[in-house]
This record gives C-alpha cells, structure tokens and sequence, in this order.
C-alpha cells in the first residue's frame, strides 16, 4: 500500500484491528444492553456479516482504483444491497430468543 | 462495567465507539481498496521479476500429464509459408518492386502464375490471398488517415517506435545466426564445461539466471518435432530439413506488455515493448548458456523464429491457449509474451498444466465479440483441426487486415484480444481469489458466475468501434495513461 515507506503497511493494519476490536468491543455491549442473547452462531453470522460488507466495499473501492468506474458502481451496488437486506435479516436473527 | 465516573460512562464511551468503528473500518476497507487497485506493483512482471517473485501461481495441483492441446490425427511440422509474416513477405518481395525493377507479380497475373510454395498455399486457401489485397487497400487508406491522428498519438507512436528501435537493423540484438545449426549454435561455446550436479539442479539455475535477466515467467519444455517449422531455416535459407539433434529442450520464456498502455488498444499499446524485452532476456540467456559450455538459440519475437511459441509454452507448463490462439498464464492471462532459447544442456522439463482455461473460453467469446475483424472464432467448441490438433482457429489474415485499419503510423497490430481477455488482470487480492478459487472448482459454477459478472459490470466497446471513422470511433479498451496522450503535454 505505501511503497515509498514500508512500515506503514503494518502499521495501517495494526490501526485497522484496533478499530475491528474496537467495533466488536461496542457491539458486544449493545447487545448486552439490548438483552439479545447471542450465541456461537449468532456471533458467527454477525463476524461473517462484517467481514462480508468490508469485502463489498474494498472490493467495489478495488475496481474504482482500476479505473473501472463501471464495474465498481455495479459491484458495490448489487453486493452491497444484498448486505443491507443481510443486515437486517441477522438483526431480526438476533432479536429472537 | 457501569459505574462512570463524573459523567464519564465506559460502556457507553465503547458503544459509541464501535460504531464510530464500525464506519472507520468501512472507510479502512475503502481505502484499502482503492489503494489496491490503483497500485502498480500489482501489475505483474514490472517489479519483483528478477527474483521470479512473478511466477507466483503455485502450479503443482494443475500439473497433468497430457498437454492440454488436443491431437486427434496425424500430425506434421508447420511450413515457413503458413506463417502470416513469412507468407507476406514473400509476397511482398514479389508485389513490391525495388526502384528501378519491375514488379515480378501483381494480383492481375492470378494465382497459378506465382511461385511454389506461395503458389499451392494460395490455391488451397483462395480466401487468404483476397484479405492480403485487403489488407494493402486498407494500409494505404492507414496511411492516408495518419496525417489526421499522427498529432492525437504521437507519444504512443513515439514509444513504440523506440521499443522497436532495439529489435530492427544491423544492430539488432541478439544477432540472427550464421550458417547451419551445428555451427551456428556452438559458436562461442565454452570448451571446458563443468560437470551438471544433475537436470533438476541444470533447471533451477537456468530459470534463476532467466528471472534475474528480467523474465516473470519461466518454464521447460523438451523440444517437439510437431513444433518445429519447416521449409526455412535462419542462418541458411529455404530447404527441408530435420530438427537439429542438439535442440533438445527449450527455455521458454514470458513476459507482459506494460499493462496501462495494453489496455489501451489497439491505438495506444505497442508488442515492441514486450518483444524488445524478450529479445534481451533470450538474447543474454543464448550467450550465458554458451559461456558455461551449451549450444544455445533464441527464437524471438518478432519472427526470429523456428518453433511455435504457444504449444512449447503448453509443454513447459506455463499455461494454456486461449480462443484468441494466445498463451494464457495464470498470471499474466493473455498479456503474455514469448520466446525461448533451445539447449542441449541437461534439463528436467516442467509439466503441462490445466486450469480449465479451455472450458472458460467455451463460455466466454468476449474475445471473438471484441475482435474488430472477426478473425476469433464463435464456435462453442474447438473444431478446426490444424495440422492434426483440434483447437480453435484464428484467421491470421483477417487479423493483419486489422492491423492496417487501425490509427496507427503503419501495421503495428491491435492486440485487442489480450487486453479485453477476462484473464489479463492485475495481481490484487480481487484477481488472486477468481485466480485461485476458479481453477479448483470442478463445478464451473464459479467461472460462470464470474464471467456473467464480466459481461454485465464492465464495459466492452464493440468490435468495430476501435476502428478510425466511419467504421467505429478510435475507441480503446481501456483509458490510455496521461504518458500517452500528447494532449497533456502538447498543444494539439
């Protein structure tokens, strides 16, 4: 990523974690106080889920740095729609007991 | 957890914090992703080639021990006279007299009035003859139309004529041999050779000392009479003759066109860049296989050539042809290259690979849609047999039409093909995963859902819009690099 300076590779994805834990840390407890009981699975869907709408986004961010305006707006768009209508599936999941 | 002190409430702090995280991360990944597909170094073969870090494809699961070409008859060696340069310049010499000298044919004296083999090879393939006159009806119209767009692309015209520059003339390197084969490629070879540890140690070191010469991808291959031209011979002219003993294995040889200016065909991208290239690396290898006591022989682009590329790469591993008759690599896809350097220094070949570029290009054809002269073929499968292998056929003739159609100075192709070939894309973790997951599926599903992505999100031109008006509007694959384009230079 920085070619000219090497040590902000690792240096941008040590930050990049510390947001992740950070996130977690915070939804974690909006789930405690939301009463929604999670469980392995529920956890499972909510990290893919994450994990799922960061890949969209780089991925669609990806093809705009190709200059690919094209394919980057319909990668983005139609994955990303999918994950928003996702999202609020798994958060009705969650919801249940 | 709760117990904030002053109005100072850690749990809530971290909620609101993870939200906040939340859209950082997004935005990380943006960047991320950005910067990944904007970066140069994932263009492969222009940064880490010396250390054949480029030839990263892990190719030991797709090892097969069948090529993935197909024999199904009896096959023989191709004749000089069915390579399109060959063939045309033979014509040419005939067509275009020198000053002072009368032409020794002209289209009006009919087929049955020209030399053997042009002769025969005319009479079988009629078709081929009307596109050449084609072609030159369409190369003076080029040239007439360069005086409206010699301005526009200057620059790429500039550049490629200065990668051609290290390829054309008395000082072309490497030099072309002299004499017969058995002198030829000894001379210069040193006497006093060291005993090889063994083949596979003779290997590794040949493709070290090739990446470190500037080649990404490197493979051996023993040589196959089937591959071998006949009726010419460089160094000694036209005649039959056998494939000499000592060409026992080649050193085959890829590198890409630099990527920017290849996406910008057919007006922007030159094949000099690639072949001045390959014609330094075989070049060097020729010599340094000498100096360690080997015969050695480039065979090098343009058409210093006395075996078929694509089928020896096949043999050495490196890839797979593709609908458009061009290699396909794992990591180049069809922005590949090549040349390769015959030895009789003891080698162990590599093995044939198949990573069902085959059953891709079955589905694909944006190849064949794309071409702006329809030289690609449809078919669904391959069905033309050629010279006793089935594959698909390329119409070499009405490629070369292209070629004098294009706004260019002069016929210096139009490589389309390469570049809207769904394989050729840069070495980012998008690419890496298609380029991984889509050789081990045997399902084909993925492949599918990849290519109707292909279609749908980006965008193809059509054939006939590379072309200079009326026929289409000098369009181009891609955007063209602002190195290329005059007008952010120049007052135009």
């Amino acid at each position: 990523m920085f070619p000219n300076a090497p040590i902000l590779g690792p240096l941008y994805w040590i930050i990049m974690g510390v947001i992740y834990s950070v996130n977690l840390a915070g939804f974690y407890y909006r789930t405690k106080d939301s009463k929604i009981q999670m469980t392995w699975w529920k956890w499972l869907f909510s990290v893919l889920w994450f994990i799922g709408i960061n890949v969209v986004i780089a991925g669609g961010f990806t093809l705009f740095g190709e200059n690919e305006m094209r394919a980057g707006l319909y990668f983005t768009g139609l994955f990303g729609i999918i994950f928003i209508i996702l999202g609020v599936g798994l958060w009705r999941l969650l919801n249940t007991r | 957890m709760n117990e904030g002190k002053k109005g100072f409430d850690r749990r809530k702090f971290i909620k609101t914090a993870g939200i906040s995280g939340g859209v950082l991360a997004l935005a990380g990944s943006a960047g991320a992703g950005l910067a990944s597909g904007k970066h140069k170094e994932s263009y492969t073969g222009w940064g880490r080639t010396a250390y054949g870090k480029d030839q990263f494809f892990n190719r030991k699961p797709f090892i097969v021990n069948n090529p993935t070409y197909e024999k199904v008859g009896e096959s023989r060696r191709i004749t000089y006279i069915e390579d399109l340069f060959k063939r045309n310049g033979e014509l040419s010499r005939l067509l275009f007299a020198r000053e002072g000298e009368v032409p020794l044919w002209t289209f009006e004296d009919g087929v049955e009035k020209l030399p053997e083999p042009l002769r025969a090879y005319y009479l079988e393939h009629p078709e081929a003859l009307g596109e050449f006159r084609k072609s030159m009806q369409k190369s003076r119209e080029q040239e007439e139309n360069w005086k409206k767009y010699k301005h526009k692309y200057l620059l790429a015209d500039a550049w490629s004529s200065a990668h051609a520059s290290a390829i054309q003339g008395q000082g072309a390197f490497p030099p072309q041999p002299r004499g017969v084969p058995e002198e030829s490629d000894f001379r210069g070879v040193n006497k006093e050779i060291l005993q090889l540890k063994s083949p596979p140690h003779g290997s590794s070191l040949i493709k070290q000392i090739t990446h470190s010469f500037g080649a990404s991808l490197v493979g051996i291959a023993r040589v196959k009479e089937d591959w071998v031209y006949q009726g010419y011979l460089r160094g000694v002219g036209k005649d039959e003759y056998e494939v000499p003993g000592h060409w026992k294995y080649a050193v085959v040889i890829a590198v890409p066109h630099e990527w920017d200016s290849m996406y910008a065909n057919p007006t922007y991208g030159t094949s000099y860049d690639a072949y001045s290239k390959l014609r330094f690396i075989a070049g060097k290898l020729e010599v340094f296989l000498k100096e360690i006591g080997y015969a050695a022989r480039s065979h090098v682009p343009p058409t210093s050539y006395e075996i078929a590329m694509p089928p020896l790469a096949i043999d050495a591993g490196l890839g797979e042809q593709g609908r458009h008759g061009v290699l396909i690599t794992p990591e180049l896809g069809a922005n590949t290259r090549l040349a390769a350097v015959t030895t009789n220094m003891p080698l162990e070949p590599d093995k044939p690979i198949d990573i069902g570029i085959k059953k891709f290009c079955s589905k694909c054809k944006i190849c064949a849609e794309e071409c702006p002269g329809g030289a690609i073929s449809f078919t669904d499968k391959p069905e033309n047999v050629i010279r006793g292998y089935k594959r698909w056929n390329i119409d070499a003739d009405k490629c070369f039409t292209i070629w004098n159609s294009v706004a260019a100075s002069h016929a210096r192709g139009c490589r389309v093909c390469l570049a809207v070939c769904p394989y050729s894309r840069k070495n980012n973790w998008i690419h890496k995963i298609v380029r991984e997951v889509d050789p081990r599926d045997p399902t084909g599903i993925f492949s599918s859902a990849m290519l109707a992505m292909q279609k749908k999100f980006f965008s193809y031109p059509g054939g006939q819009e590379y072309l200079p008006p009326p026929d289409g509007d000098n369009l181009t694959f891609g955007e063209a690099p602002d190195w290329l384009l005059t007008e952010e230079w120049f007052n135009i």
